[in-house]
């Protein structure tokens, strides 16, 4: 191991999240001394200059392949929506609800969803793009309310951070986090010139589902 | 299925009588009220020739604006809510839209506009809306309501700003639309006409003389002679429907109520256009002083007529026309300074105050 990465210095910011001060030099050089001469068990003190030259430590006892074997045949269990809520895992914290952070994540959607449609030329079929967009991921879209029974909801435009079966979270450019029922409204979105509208009303999957469900057309498309 | 049409009420009438002398008439209040008329109509019986101060009162009605195409983002603008609202009183009313089909609107003078929408402009629109208060089902019209003087809905206000936005990129309505001004003159209408195709018309005023008209006796107690006998007897010999009821006609089966006489000449006057309540109300000044001079006459009889297609009835309340809306109001002045004032509207709308 190279001694020079053992002996910088800690970077100021994670000094302050660990909590512990730099020292200089000559300093850490005497601790480090001292702390190896303390750690070192007393039958072998005589050795003590031979102890501290590098030589290869084993660490870790080296297990037996059947017990790795074993192991691993055990499968992964998911954890169930009650563990889910209780470990926060969608949660976004507040400190990452930021419209800057998704900017990223959109344009990746956008390259995936060209990709998808195998270019998106104006010349474009637009039934062509509508059946590549209904199996498609929205995760990273601009979305945009254009009608809803609900008139507050109209207008409001983000990136689309989370898709549940019944609401969309959308990250708004105020950093504002809103949850959008999908029922009762219909969705704009935009990609080079193409503007989609999906009604929430038959939209009420998961993402994951949606791609392998048949869309039958049944009822109006009315609110 | 007739009889359960005829029980269910269609139309309402309210029949008021009181007295010029009596300080708490509400007259003045009830034509004040009625924001959007269209059709004045006086019928002066035992009369030949018209009154040169009536004549002038009718031919003295103000000219009225007709706005093509004005978008209704700009009944927002700064400039005309700070000149046309607050200052003076707008009276202003979408026209060639049919309430029942296309979006209407109405701009009264206490800075009140309305927005009647259909379903999908309602949706589209983005505004919350008033509860319609007579149908459970209320899944016709989308009445938007707004107070220009509400502390939201000045400029810069949340409000605003949110219908603003509505108005220009949602929903881009676009009226023709029928506006006049209280004080007059096209200076404080200037941010609208000075961007938008706009022409002046001024309200049309007819006289008809009749001769040998059969008219009821009418005096100032309310119980001499039906209120809804003399309407229909008014409006007849108003659209010149004969009241003989002769057996070789089919057309009209219409008469005359009973007490009746013979006028030997009767004269029929009209103005129509987008007429202001103020005028109106000087119209019934000069009709009372008319009165006091006749020898011949004992009653006058003055009607107006509100406009089929808007979206609101008396002060501001709703109004749908799938109801049998038409409001309008019937005015009967005695020579002792009474008067009997029958307001008419249909059966599911406010009552009139």
């Amino acid at each position: 191991m190279d001694e020079a990465l053992v002996q910088t210095v800690i970077p100021p910011h994670l000094s302050k999240v660990l909590g512990v001060e730099s020292q200089s030099r000559s300093k850490a050089e005497a601790f480090t001394q001292a702390f190896l001469e303390n750690s070192v068990p007393w039958n072998t003190r005589q050795d003590l200059k031979a102890m501290l030259t590098h030589k290869a430590v084993i660490l870790n006892y080296a297990r037996t392949t059947q017990d790795q074997d074993k192991r691993s045949r055990k499968k992964a269990k998911g954890l169930n929506a009650h563990q889910k809520r209780a470990m926060k895992v969608f949660h976004i914290r507040p400190e990452h609800q930021r419209y800057e952070l998704f900017l990223p994540l959109h344009n990746l959607w956008r390259q995936y969803i060209i990709d998808l449609c195998g270019g998106l030329k104006a010349s474009c079929n637009p039934q062509f793009v509508q059946q590549k967009l209904v199996k498609a991921d929205f995760h990273g879209a601009i979305i945009t309310v254009v009608r809803s029974k609900c008139p507050s909801y109209v207008g409001t435009t983000g990136i689309l951070v989370q898709e549940f079966k019944h609401v969309f979270k959308i990250i708004t450019k105020d950093d504002k986090l809103k949850v959008i029922p999908k029922r009762n409204s219909v969705f704009a979105v935009e990609i080079n010139g193409f503007v989609s509208h999906i009604y929430g009303n038959r939209f009420e999957q998961r993402a994951g589902e949606r791609s392998a469900k048949k869309f039958k057309v049944r009822g109006t498309i009315d609110l | 299925m007739c009889a359960d049409l005829e029980r269910i009420p269609r139309t309402l009438l309210v029949s008021e009588r009181s007295s010029f002398q009596n300080q708490k008439n509400q007259l003045s209040a009830h034509v004040g009220q009625h924001h959007f008329n269209y059709k004045v109509s006086v019928l002066l019986p035992e009369c030949g020739s018209a009154p040169p101060l009536l004549d002038a009162a009718l031919n003295g009605f103000s000219s009225f604006y007709l706005i093509r195409n004005l978008p209704v983002y700009m009944l927002l603008d700064q400039d005309f809510l700070q000149t046309a609202v607050h200052q003076g009183s707008v009276y202003g009313l979408s026209f060639g839209c049919r309430v029942d089909e296309d979006p209407c609107v109405a701009l009264m003078p206490n800075g009140r506009l309305v927005l009647s929408l259909d379903k999908d402009s309602f949706e589209l629109l983005g505004f919350e809306r008033k509860k319609y208060r007579f149908t459970k089902r209320a899944t016709s019209r989308y009445v938007v309501s707004v107070n220009f003087s509400d502390s939201s809905m000045t400029p810069g206000g949340r409000g605003y700003q949110r219908l603003l936005t509505g108005l220009k990129t949602h929903l881009p309505l676009v009226v023709d639309f029928l506006v006049s001004h209280h004080p007059g003159g096209t200076t404080a209408l200037q941010p609208l006409l000075s961007r938008y195709d706009w022409s002046e018309h001024r309200p049309s005023v007819s006289t008809r003389c009749l001769a040998n008209l059969p008219c009821p006796l009418l005096t100032s107690d309310l119980q001499s002679c039906d209120p809804h006998s003399v309407l229909d007897w008014l409006g007849a010999v108003d659209a010149d429907v004969s009241c003989e009821n002769s057996s070789s006609s089919f057309l009209s089966t219409m008469v005359c109520p009973e007490p009746k006489t013979t006028a030997s000449s009767a004269l029929n006057m009209s103005v129509s256009g987008f007429l202001n309540p103020h005028e109106i109300h000087h119209l019934i000044q000069e009709l009372r002083s008319y009165l006091d001079q006749s020898q011949l006459a004992s009653w006058v009889a003055l009607t107006v007529h509100g406009f089929t297609d808007s979206p609101v009835s008396w002060a501001g309340d709703e109004r749908s026309v799938l109801w049998s809306g038409n409001t309008f109001y019937s005015l009967l002045l005695f020579k002792d300074d009474t008067y009997q004032l029958h307001l008419a509207t249909g059966a599911h709308h406010t009552c009139p105050p």
